[in-house]
């Protein structure tokens, strides 16, 4: 079996450390909102491929891209361009 | 939840489960406790400063400040021939977490249970059973879980034992390359017939949890929500590329 994009594919618990780390929220339970279709998924949902720097994070119903992060040379790098809104549970925020 | 900061864990006891993985427990000062499901990211640094991060699911139902991680060995791996070959009772360890709470199962959140694990995949799912099992429990749990071969089947043993305690826990195993003589259980990768003949109707609304290779998880979750299962309650993780079952 050759392996293709599709063995690469994570869920967004792949990249839960990464989002804590920026956000400060446990973010695979936290709600984000689709710009394309409008479809709303907890981050844990989302579709993930994951690099050595940094990730894509994709809709699971549509497939946009709904965040990419990248950390190098001590920046972080967010694009949330694809997601309408997110939401974040106060429950949800992580201790120092 | 958890916590954000890095912090060292000592290993306190290293077992092994099957030829490729091991059980690392580790004394985490500090440990608030976690969920079963829920992972925890590992640091290596270099010499030369390199370092290199990993995702490794709990496999320990919460138990005070220790907490057991099951690691399979991959031979090209960065991190895991290190985790799962060289470290040894009374080294440290760097890790985060505990990290995740989507794919996470604790008895109140009731069931049925449906747990679907492709090779390393069954180790969050362990979490579970043993969380199941620990709080007395009786949630309705069925666990079908995909391996190469019998000796690849880790914590079997426990597995054995915990069916037998007759408290409503079953485990089906799916062989995909190579069965014992005279296996009769499944001897195919899982499909949509054997997760009809495993799993619960749509109708007794079951909640599931699917881990494993990507590939895996991905036939998996569609067959069940072919089948006529809410999506919602069908929560996956992938593990990407790794493992084979």
């Amino acid at each position: 079996m050759t392996m293709d994009e599709t063995d690469l594919r994570l869920d967004g618990n792949g990249v839960a450390g990464m989002l804590a780390e920026v956000f400060g929220f446990e973010m695979t339970v936290c709600w984000g909102c689709c710009a394309g279709c409008g479809a709303s998924n907890q981050l844990g949902a989302m579709l993930v491929y994951a690099h050595g720097m940094g990730a894509v994070a994709c809709c699971p119903a549509c497939g946009q891209h709904l965040l990419r992060i990248a950390r190098g040379e001590g920046r972080w790098w967010l694009d949330l361009r694809g997601l309408a809104w997110l939401q974040l549970d106060e429950q949800a925020r992580m201790a120092g | 939840m958890g916590r954000l900061s890095w912090r060292l864990a000592e290993v306190v006891e290293v077992r092994p489960e099957t030829g490729r993985v091991v059980t690392l427990a580790l004394e985490v000062p500090g440990w608030d406790g976690h969920r079963p499901g829920q992972h925890v990211d590992v640091r290596l640094t270099a010499e030369d400063g390199y370092q290199a991060e990993r995702a490794y699911s709990i496999a320990s139902a919460p138990d005070g400040s220790r907490v057991e991680l099951a690691v399979e060995r991959l031979e090209d791996g960065e991190v895991s021939p290190y985790l799962a070959g060289e470290l040894r009772k009374g080294d440290q360890l760097e890790l985060r977490g505990p990290v995740g709470g989507y794919f996470v199962w604790e008895p109140d959140r009731g069931g049925p249970l449906l747990l679907v694990g492709g090779g390393s995949g069954v180790v969050p799912l362990m979490a579970m059973v043993r969380q199941r099992a620990a709080a007395g429990s009786h949630v309705p749990a069925r666990l079908l879980y995909s391996s190469r071969d019998l000796e690849d089947v880790i914590f079997r043993e426990e597995l054995e034992r915990l069916e037998a305690a007759g408290d409503g826990l079953t485990v089906t195993y799916a062989l995909t390359r190579a069965q014992p003589a005279g296996w009769t259980g499944y001897a195919r990768r899982v499909d949509a017939v054997m997760l009809e003949e495993v799993g619960w109707r749509p109708g007794e609304r079951p909640l599931a949890y699917v881990c494993g290779p990507t590939r895996l998880v991905e036939a998996v979750a569609s067959h069940l929500v072919a089948l006529g299962h809410d999506p919602s309650r069908v929560r996956t993780e992938r593990f990407g590329p790794t493992g084979v079952p």
